[in-house]
Protein backbone atom coordinates (compact mmCIF):
# COMPACT_ATOMS: atom_id res chain seq x y z
CA UNK A 1 0.00 0.00 0.00
CA UNK A 2 2.84 2.34 0.85
CA UNK A 3 4.40 1.63 -2.52
CA UNK A 4 1.15 2.56 -4.27
CA UNK A 5 1.02 5.78 -2.27
CA UNK A 6 4.63 6.55 -3.12
CA UNK A 7 4.01 5.98 -6.83
CA UNK A 8 0.88 8.15 -6.72
CA UNK A 9 2.57 11.04 -4.93
CA UNK A 10 5.60 10.84 -7.19
CA UNK A 11 3.40 10.87 -10.27
CA UNK A 12 1.05 13.52 -8.87
CA UNK A 13 2.60 16.53 -10.71
CA UNK A 14 2.40 14.64 -14.01
CA UNK A 15 -1.13 13.40 -13.37
CA UNK A 16 -2.50 16.79 -12.38
CA UNK A 17 -1.02 18.33 -15.53
CA UNK A 18 -2.59 15.66 -17.77
CA UNK A 19 -5.85 15.95 -15.83
CA UNK A 20 -6.16 19.71 -16.29
CA UNK A 21 -5.06 19.54 -19.92
CA UNK A 22 -7.50 16.76 -20.80
CA UNK A 23 -10.44 18.36 -19.01
CA UNK A 24 -10.63 21.21 -21.44
CA UNK A 25 -14.00 22.91 -21.45
CA UNK A 26 -15.16 25.87 -23.46
CA UNK A 27 -14.84 29.11 -21.46
CA UNK A 28 -13.63 27.51 -18.16
CA UNK A 29 -10.58 25.69 -19.45
CA UNK A 30 -10.20 26.31 -23.19
CA UNK A 31 -7.44 24.26 -24.78
CA UNK A 32 -6.53 22.88 -21.36
CA UNK A 33 -4.91 26.22 -20.50
CA UNK A 34 -5.25 25.56 -16.75
CA UNK A 35 -2.44 23.01 -17.11
CA UNK A 36 -0.12 26.05 -17.11
CA UNK A 37 -0.59 26.16 -13.33
CA UNK A 38 1.08 22.80 -12.52
CA UNK A 39 3.52 23.37 -15.39
CA UNK A 40 4.76 26.57 -13.72
CA UNK A 41 4.55 25.32 -10.14
CA UNK A 42 6.38 22.02 -10.59
CA UNK A 43 9.01 23.51 -12.90
CA UNK A 44 9.94 26.66 -11.03
CA UNK A 45 8.55 26.48 -7.49
CA UNK A 46 8.51 22.88 -6.36
CA UNK A 47 11.00 21.61 -8.89
CA UNK A 48 10.36 17.98 -9.70
CA UNK A 49 12.70 15.54 -11.37
CA UNK A 50 12.02 14.99 -15.07
CA UNK A 51 9.16 17.46 -15.01
CA UNK A 52 10.70 20.20 -17.19
CA UNK A 53 10.67 18.06 -20.36
CA UNK A 54 7.13 16.94 -19.61
CA UNK A 55 6.08 20.57 -19.05
CA UNK A 56 7.62 21.53 -22.39
CA UNK A 57 5.61 18.79 -24.10
CA UNK A 58 2.37 19.98 -22.54
CA UNK A 59 3.08 23.60 -23.43
CA UNK A 60 3.42 22.33 -26.99
CA UNK A 61 0.10 20.47 -26.72
CA UNK A 62 -1.66 23.54 -25.30
CA UNK A 63 -0.27 25.56 -28.20
CA UNK A 64 -1.37 22.99 -30.73
CA UNK A 65 -4.92 22.93 -29.44
CA UNK A 66 -5.15 26.70 -29.05
CA UNK A 67 -3.80 27.28 -32.58
CA UNK A 68 -0.85 29.27 -31.24
CA UNK A 69 2.24 27.75 -32.85
CA UNK A 70 4.90 27.28 -30.14
CA UNK A 71 3.75 30.36 -28.23
CA UNK A 72 3.52 29.09 -24.64
CA UNK A 73 6.39 26.69 -25.43
CA UNK A 74 8.61 29.67 -26.25
CA UNK A 75 7.44 31.62 -23.18
CA UNK A 76 8.16 28.57 -21.02
CA UNK A 77 11.65 28.12 -22.53
CA UNK A 78 12.37 31.82 -22.00
CA UNK A 79 11.25 31.67 -18.37
CA UNK A 80 13.25 28.48 -17.83
CA UNK A 81 16.39 30.06 -19.30
CA UNK A 82 16.01 33.24 -17.25
CA UNK A 83 15.45 31.23 -14.08
CA UNK A 84 18.47 29.05 -14.78
CA UNK A 85 20.85 31.95 -15.33
CA UNK A 86 19.75 34.05 -12.37
CA UNK A 87 20.56 33.45 -8.72
CA UNK A 88 19.03 36.51 -7.09
CA UNK A 89 15.40 35.48 -6.79
CA UNK A 90 14.90 32.20 -4.96
CA UNK A 91 11.61 31.11 -6.48
CA UNK A 92 11.11 27.93 -4.38
CA UNK A 93 11.06 30.06 -1.21
CA UNK A 94 8.91 32.93 -2.41
CA UNK A 95 5.67 33.76 -0.62
CA UNK A 96 2.32 32.41 -1.81
CA UNK A 97 3.95 29.70 -3.94
CA UNK A 98 5.52 32.42 -6.14
CA UNK A 99 2.09 33.52 -7.30
CA UNK A 100 3.37 36.93 -8.37
CA UNK A 101 5.84 35.33 -10.71
CA UNK A 102 3.05 33.17 -12.12
CA UNK A 103 1.10 36.38 -12.72
CA UNK A 104 4.12 37.73 -14.56
CA UNK A 105 4.48 34.50 -16.56
CA UNK A 106 0.84 34.35 -17.69
CA UNK A 107 0.49 38.12 -17.85
CA UNK A 108 3.39 38.45 -20.29
CA UNK A 109 1.91 35.82 -22.59
CA UNK A 110 -1.63 37.15 -22.43
CA UNK A 111 -0.39 40.73 -22.92
CA UNK A 112 1.21 39.70 -26.22
CA UNK A 113 -1.94 37.82 -27.26
CA UNK A 114 -4.13 40.86 -26.53
CA UNK A 115 -2.09 42.89 -29.01
CA UNK A 116 -2.09 40.07 -31.55
CA UNK A 117 -5.82 40.71 -32.03
CA UNK A 118 -6.90 43.91 -30.40
CA UNK A 119 -10.68 43.96 -30.05
CA UNK A 120 -12.82 44.70 -26.99
CA UNK A 121 -14.22 41.21 -26.81
CA UNK A 122 -10.79 39.57 -27.05
CA UNK A 123 -9.44 42.00 -24.47
CA UNK A 124 -12.20 41.03 -22.02
CA UNK A 125 -11.78 37.33 -22.79
CA UNK A 126 -8.03 37.47 -22.25
CA UNK A 127 -8.42 39.45 -19.03
CA UNK A 128 -10.94 36.88 -17.81
CA UNK A 129 -8.49 34.07 -18.59
CA UNK A 130 -5.71 35.91 -16.75
CA UNK A 131 -7.88 36.43 -13.67
CA UNK A 132 -9.23 32.86 -13.76
CA UNK A 133 -5.74 31.33 -14.06
CA UNK A 134 -4.47 33.35 -11.12
CA UNK A 135 -7.52 32.76 -8.96
CA UNK A 136 -7.07 29.02 -9.37
CA UNK A 137 -3.31 29.09 -8.87
CA UNK A 138 -3.34 29.00 -5.08
CA UNK A 139 -6.03 26.29 -4.66
CA UNK A 140 -4.41 23.99 -7.22
CA UNK A 141 -0.87 24.43 -5.90
CA UNK A 142 -2.06 24.06 -2.31
CA UNK A 143 -3.28 20.50 -3.01
CA UNK A 144 0.34 19.40 -3.16
CA UNK A 145 1.13 20.71 0.31
CA UNK A 146 -1.74 18.65 1.77
CA UNK A 147 0.23 15.49 1.11
CA UNK A 148 2.46 14.37 3.91
CA UNK A 149 4.56 12.33 1.51
CA UNK A 150 7.94 13.87 0.77
CA UNK A 151 8.57 13.77 -2.97
CA UNK A 152 12.14 13.62 -4.17
CA UNK A 153 12.86 17.05 -5.56
CA UNK A 154 15.86 18.78 -7.05
CA UNK A 155 15.80 21.90 -4.91
CA UNK A 156 13.23 21.19 -2.28
CA UNK A 157 14.73 22.58 0.92
CA UNK A 158 11.45 23.22 2.74
CA UNK B 1 37.79 48.32 -3.54
CA UNK B 2 38.27 44.59 -4.07
CA UNK B 3 36.12 42.62 -6.52
CA UNK B 4 34.46 40.63 -3.71
CA UNK B 5 33.49 43.76 -1.82
CA UNK B 6 32.15 45.30 -5.03
CA UNK B 7 29.90 42.26 -5.77
CA UNK B 8 28.72 42.13 -2.15
CA UNK B 9 27.54 45.73 -2.38
CA UNK B 10 25.94 45.00 -5.75
CA UNK B 11 24.07 42.00 -4.31
CA UNK B 12 22.85 44.07 -1.38
CA UNK B 13 21.62 46.79 -3.76
CA UNK B 14 19.70 44.30 -5.91
CA UNK B 15 18.22 42.69 -2.80
CA UNK B 16 17.15 46.09 -1.52
CA UNK B 17 15.59 47.10 -4.87
CA UNK B 18 13.64 43.83 -5.16
CA UNK B 19 12.39 44.08 -1.59
CA UNK B 20 10.98 47.58 -2.04
CA UNK B 21 9.24 46.50 -5.25
CA UNK B 22 5.48 46.38 -5.49
CA UNK B 23 5.29 42.73 -4.50
CA UNK B 24 8.30 42.72 -2.14
CA UNK B 25 9.98 39.53 -3.42
CA UNK B 26 11.55 37.48 -0.71
CA UNK B 27 15.16 37.45 -1.86
CA UNK B 28 18.05 35.41 -0.68
CA UNK B 29 20.69 33.57 -2.55
CA UNK B 30 20.51 29.89 -3.33
CA UNK B 31 23.08 27.69 -1.68
CA UNK B 32 23.35 24.81 -4.07
CA UNK B 33 27.09 24.41 -4.18
CA UNK B 34 27.48 21.17 -6.04
CA UNK B 35 29.37 21.75 -9.28
CA UNK B 36 27.49 19.01 -11.15
CA UNK B 37 24.14 20.56 -10.14
CA UNK B 38 25.26 23.98 -11.32
CA UNK B 39 26.63 22.64 -14.61
CA UNK B 40 23.47 20.70 -15.41
CA UNK B 41 21.34 23.71 -14.54
CA UNK B 42 23.39 25.98 -16.81
CA UNK B 43 23.32 23.40 -19.60
CA UNK B 44 19.53 23.05 -19.38
CA UNK B 45 19.06 26.82 -19.29
CA UNK B 46 21.37 27.25 -22.28
CA UNK B 47 19.35 24.71 -24.26
CA UNK B 48 16.13 26.50 -23.31
CA UNK B 49 17.64 29.85 -24.31
CA UNK B 50 18.74 28.45 -27.67
CA UNK B 51 15.27 26.95 -28.24
CA UNK B 52 13.53 30.36 -28.13
CA UNK B 53 15.10 31.87 -31.31
CA UNK B 54 14.97 28.44 -32.99
CA UNK B 55 11.21 28.27 -32.36
CA UNK B 56 10.78 31.84 -33.54
CA UNK B 57 12.65 31.22 -36.79
CA UNK B 58 10.77 27.94 -37.33
CA UNK B 59 7.38 29.66 -36.89
CA UNK B 60 8.41 32.38 -39.36
CA UNK B 61 9.75 29.94 -41.96
CA UNK B 62 7.18 27.17 -41.67
CA UNK B 63 4.08 29.38 -41.64
CA UNK B 64 1.30 28.38 -42.47
CA UNK B 65 1.96 24.61 -42.81
CA UNK B 66 4.03 23.93 -39.65
CA UNK B 67 4.87 20.48 -41.04
CA UNK B 68 7.26 19.36 -38.26
CA UNK B 69 5.08 20.76 -35.49
CA UNK B 70 1.91 19.16 -36.84
CA UNK B 71 3.75 15.88 -37.50
CA UNK B 72 4.91 15.79 -33.89
CA UNK B 73 1.39 16.61 -32.66
CA UNK B 74 -0.03 13.72 -34.74
CA UNK B 75 2.08 11.34 -32.64
CA UNK B 76 1.95 13.03 -29.23
CA UNK B 77 -1.70 14.15 -29.14
CA UNK B 78 -3.34 10.69 -29.45
CA UNK B 79 -1.00 9.29 -26.76
CA UNK B 80 -1.69 12.24 -24.44
CA UNK B 81 -5.43 11.93 -25.11
CA UNK B 82 -5.36 8.24 -24.25
CA UNK B 83 -3.47 8.84 -20.99
CA UNK B 84 -5.78 11.79 -20.27
CA UNK B 85 -8.84 9.59 -20.83
CA UNK B 86 -7.50 7.09 -18.30
CA UNK B 87 -6.72 9.81 -15.74
CA UNK B 88 -10.04 11.60 -16.14
CA UNK B 89 -12.37 8.62 -16.59
CA UNK B 90 -14.32 9.18 -13.33
CA UNK B 91 -15.12 12.74 -14.41
CA UNK B 92 -16.19 11.56 -17.86
CA UNK B 93 -18.36 8.77 -16.42
CA UNK B 94 -20.18 11.25 -14.17
CA UNK B 95 -20.45 13.84 -16.97
CA UNK B 96 -21.77 11.29 -19.47
CA UNK B 97 -24.31 9.98 -16.95
CA UNK B 98 -25.65 13.47 -16.28
CA UNK B 99 -25.86 14.14 -20.03
CA UNK B 100 -27.67 10.82 -20.57
CA UNK B 101 -30.25 11.56 -17.86
CA UNK B 102 -30.82 15.08 -19.18
CA UNK B 103 -31.16 13.93 -22.79
CA UNK B 104 -33.50 11.09 -21.88
CA UNK B 105 -35.79 13.45 -20.02
CA UNK B 106 -35.92 15.74 -23.04
CA UNK B 107 -36.53 13.05 -25.65
CA UNK B 108 -40.34 12.82 -25.27
CA UNK B 109 -40.86 16.55 -25.59
CA UNK B 110 -38.42 16.69 -28.49
CA UNK B 111 -40.19 13.82 -30.24
CA UNK B 112 -43.50 15.66 -30.08
CA UNK B 113 -41.91 18.84 -31.42
CA UNK B 114 -40.13 16.96 -34.21
CA UNK B 115 -43.33 15.23 -35.35
CA UNK B 116 -45.04 18.59 -35.72
CA UNK B 117 -42.04 19.92 -37.60
CA UNK B 118 -41.98 16.85 -39.85
CA UNK B 119 -45.61 17.36 -40.85
CA UNK B 120 -44.91 20.97 -41.79
CA UNK B 121 -41.78 20.04 -43.73
CA UNK B 122 -43.50 17.22 -45.63
CA UNK B 123 -46.14 19.65 -46.77
CA UNK B 124 -43.39 21.95 -48.11
CA UNK B 125 -41.40 19.11 -49.66
CA UNK B 126 -43.34 18.88 -52.95
CA UNK B 127 -43.04 22.61 -53.48
CA UNK B 128 -39.21 22.39 -53.14
CA UNK B 129 -38.99 19.32 -55.37
CA UNK B 130 -40.63 21.25 -58.17
CA UNK B 131 -38.24 24.18 -57.58
CA UNK B 132 -35.26 21.81 -57.55
CA UNK B 133 -36.22 20.22 -60.86
CA UNK B 134 -36.71 23.66 -62.33
CA UNK B 135 -33.32 24.77 -60.98
CA UNK B 136 -31.58 21.72 -62.51
CA UNK B 137 -33.11 22.41 -65.90
CA UNK B 138 -31.98 26.06 -65.72
CA UNK B 139 -28.46 25.00 -64.71
CA UNK B 140 -28.26 22.69 -67.73
CA UNK B 141 -29.44 25.48 -70.00
CA UNK B 142 -26.92 27.95 -68.55
CA UNK B 143 -24.13 25.31 -68.44
CA UNK B 144 -23.45 25.87 -64.74
CA UNK B 145 -21.08 23.29 -63.22
CA UNK B 146 -21.45 22.63 -59.52
CA UNK B 147 -19.32 20.61 -57.17
CA UNK B 148 -21.07 17.96 -55.22
CA UNK B 149 -19.70 16.09 -52.23
CA UNK B 150 -18.77 12.45 -52.85
CA UNK B 151 -17.56 11.81 -49.34
CA UNK B 152 -19.54 12.77 -46.28
CA UNK B 153 -18.17 11.81 -42.89
CA UNK B 154 -20.00 12.29 -39.61
CA UNK B 155 -17.69 13.38 -36.79
CA UNK B 156 -18.07 14.32 -33.15
CA UNK B 157 -16.48 17.45 -31.74
CA UNK B 158 -13.89 16.22 -29.24
CA UNK B 159 -12.59 19.50 -27.87
CA UNK B 160 -13.70 23.04 -28.37
CA UNK B 161 -10.51 25.01 -28.05
CA UNK B 162 -11.76 28.53 -28.61
CA UNK B 163 -9.26 30.63 -26.75
CA UNK B 164 -7.59 34.01 -27.22
CA UNK B 165 -8.32 35.10 -30.80
CA UNK B 166 -8.46 31.57 -32.18
CA UNK B 167 -11.56 29.46 -32.61
CA UNK B 168 -10.50 25.92 -33.40
CA UNK B 169 -11.85 22.54 -32.45
CA UNK B 170 -10.84 18.91 -32.78
CA UNK B 171 -13.04 16.25 -34.37
CA UNK B 172 -12.70 12.52 -33.83
CA UNK B 173 -12.12 11.51 -37.48
CA UNK B 174 -8.86 11.73 -39.38
CA UNK B 175 -6.95 10.46 -42.40
CA UNK B 176 -8.11 6.90 -41.60
CA UNK B 177 -11.66 8.03 -42.41
CA UNK B 178 -10.47 9.64 -45.64
CA UNK B 179 -10.32 13.21 -44.35
CA UNK B 180 -7.76 15.70 -45.60
CA UNK B 181 -6.67 19.23 -44.94
CA UNK B 182 -8.89 21.83 -46.62
CA UNK B 183 -12.14 19.86 -46.45
CA UNK B 184 -15.31 21.72 -45.54
CA UNK B 185 -17.01 21.11 -42.21
CA UNK B 186 -20.74 21.80 -41.98
CA UNK B 187 -23.40 21.39 -39.34
CA UNK B 188 -26.27 18.93 -39.75
CA UNK B 189 -28.46 21.71 -41.13
CA UNK B 190 -25.83 22.26 -43.88
CA UNK B 191 -24.42 25.46 -42.47
CA UNK B 192 -20.68 25.95 -42.84
CA UNK B 193 -18.72 25.74 -39.57
CA UNK B 194 -15.12 25.82 -40.79
CA UNK B 195 -12.36 24.09 -42.68
CA UNK B 196 -9.91 21.36 -41.67
CA UNK B 197 -6.56 22.99 -40.95
CA UNK B 198 -4.63 19.90 -39.87
CA UNK B 199 -5.31 16.20 -40.03
CA UNK B 200 -3.91 13.36 -37.94
CA UNK B 201 -4.71 9.69 -38.36
CA UNK B 202 -7.65 9.72 -35.95
CA UNK B 203 -8.37 13.38 -35.40
CA UNK B 204 -8.54 16.65 -37.31
CA UNK B 205 -8.24 20.22 -36.19
CA UNK B 206 -10.89 22.47 -37.70
CA UNK B 207 -10.50 26.22 -38.03
CA UNK B 208 -13.88 27.83 -37.41
CA UNK B 209 -15.10 30.76 -39.48
CA UNK B 210 -14.68 33.15 -36.56
CA UNK B 211 -10.97 32.27 -36.14
CA UNK B 212 -8.79 35.31 -36.85
CA UNK B 213 -6.81 33.27 -39.42
CA UNK B 214 -9.94 32.30 -41.34
CA UNK B 215 -10.52 34.11 -44.64
CA UNK B 216 -12.91 32.64 -47.19
CA UNK B 217 -14.51 33.79 -50.43
CA UNK B 218 -18.23 34.43 -50.15
CA UNK B 219 -21.17 35.65 -52.21
CA UNK B 220 -24.44 37.28 -51.32
CA UNK B 221 -27.22 34.85 -52.21
CA UNK B 222 -29.47 36.24 -54.93
CA UNK B 223 -27.08 39.07 -55.84
CA UNK B 224 -24.01 39.22 -58.04
CA UNK B 225 -21.83 40.51 -55.21
CA UNK B 226 -18.79 38.65 -53.89
CA UNK B 227 -16.37 39.35 -51.07
CA UNK B 228 -14.10 37.86 -48.46
CA UNK B 229 -15.22 36.84 -45.00
CA UNK B 230 -12.59 37.35 -42.30
CA UNK B 231 -12.83 35.91 -38.78
CA UNK B 232 -12.64 38.38 -35.86
CA UNK B 233 -11.56 35.99 -33.15
CA UNK B 234 -14.44 35.25 -30.85
CA UNK B 235 -16.52 38.16 -32.05
CA UNK B 236 -17.69 36.40 -35.21
CA UNK B 237 -16.80 37.28 -38.77
CA UNK B 238 -17.15 40.24 -41.08
CA UNK B 239 -16.89 40.89 -44.80
CA UNK B 240 -13.73 42.83 -45.60
CA UNK B 241 -14.93 44.30 -48.89
CA UNK B 242 -17.54 43.68 -51.54
CA UNK B 243 -16.80 43.30 -55.26
CA UNK B 244 -19.47 45.93 -55.93
CA UNK B 245 -18.37 49.10 -54.13
CA UNK B 246 -21.89 50.53 -54.33
CA UNK B 247 -23.29 47.54 -52.46
CA UNK B 248 -24.09 47.94 -48.81
CA UNK B 249 -24.89 44.96 -46.62
CA UNK B 250 -27.99 44.87 -44.46
CA UNK B 251 -29.54 42.66 -41.86
CA UNK B 252 -31.03 39.41 -43.09
CA UNK B 253 -29.08 38.95 -46.33
CA UNK B 254 -27.95 35.35 -46.83
CA UNK B 255 -24.23 34.73 -47.28
CA UNK B 256 -23.02 31.64 -49.15
CA UNK B 257 -19.56 30.40 -50.18
CA UNK B 258 -18.07 31.36 -53.51
CA UNK B 259 -15.42 29.58 -55.57
CA UNK B 260 -13.65 32.81 -56.55
CA UNK B 261 -10.33 31.84 -54.99
CA UNK B 262 -10.68 28.18 -55.98
CA UNK B 263 -10.52 26.97 -52.40
CA UNK B 264 -14.17 26.39 -51.59
CA UNK B 265 -17.06 25.01 -53.60
CA UNK B 266 -19.81 27.53 -54.13
CA UNK B 267 -23.25 27.57 -52.60
CA UNK B 268 -22.67 26.41 -49.02
CA UNK B 269 -24.72 28.48 -46.60
CA UNK B 270 -22.48 30.52 -44.25
CA UNK B 271 -24.88 32.72 -42.29
CA UNK B 272 -27.05 35.81 -42.29
CA UNK B 273 -25.74 39.36 -42.27
CA UNK B 274 -26.26 41.22 -38.99
CA UNK B 275 -25.40 44.70 -40.25
CA UNK B 276 -23.34 46.31 -43.03
CA UNK B 277 -20.33 44.00 -42.60
CA UNK B 278 -20.83 41.50 -39.83
CA UNK B 279 -22.11 38.00 -40.51
CA UNK B 280 -23.71 35.71 -37.95
CA UNK B 281 -21.56 32.60 -38.38
CA UNK B 282 -22.17 29.33 -36.54
CA UNK B 283 -20.11 29.05 -33.39
CA UNK B 284 -18.66 25.56 -32.68
CA UNK B 285 -19.77 25.69 -29.05
CA UNK B 286 -23.40 25.46 -30.21
CA UNK B 287 -22.96 22.05 -31.87
CA UNK B 288 -21.55 18.69 -30.86
CA UNK B 289 -21.56 16.82 -34.16
CA UNK B 290 -20.58 17.86 -37.68
CA UNK B 291 -20.40 16.63 -41.26
CA UNK B 292 -17.16 16.74 -43.22
CA UNK B 293 -17.57 17.11 -46.98
CA UNK B 294 -15.09 16.14 -49.64
CA UNK B 295 -15.81 17.47 -53.08
CA UNK B 296 -15.35 15.74 -56.40
CA UNK B 297 -12.82 18.03 -58.02
CA UNK B 298 -9.66 16.97 -56.19
CA UNK B 299 -8.94 20.01 -54.10
CA UNK B 300 -9.26 22.59 -56.87
CA UNK B 301 -12.86 23.67 -57.01
CA UNK B 302 -13.88 24.83 -60.48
Amino acid sequence: MNNVKAVFFTLFPFLVTIFLWRLSVYFWNPGGILALIPIFYYTFVKQTDWFAGFALLFCFLIDYRCGLPLFWTSIFCLAYAINGFQKYVDIPHMDRNAMYLFMLFTGAGIFILIFANLTWKNLINNLWLFVWLNVLYMPITSIDSLFKYKRKSITDTR
Amino acid sequence: MSADAYFDILKRKIKFLLNIGIFAFKVFFMTKDKLSYKLIKILKSTLAAIAVPVFFIYVMISKPDYTIMNGLAHVVLPVANFVGDVVTWPIHVVGNSITWVRETSQIRAENKRLREKLDTLLSQKYEYEVALAENKRLEQELDVKKSSPYLTVVADIQFNDSVFHHTAFLINRGTKSGLERGMVVVSFDNRMVGMISDCGSQFCRVRALSDSDSNIAIRIAGADVAGFLQGNGKTGASVGFFSDTQFSGRQGLKVITSNISGILPSGIYVGDMIDENRVDVLSPNKISRVLVLKFDNNGSYK
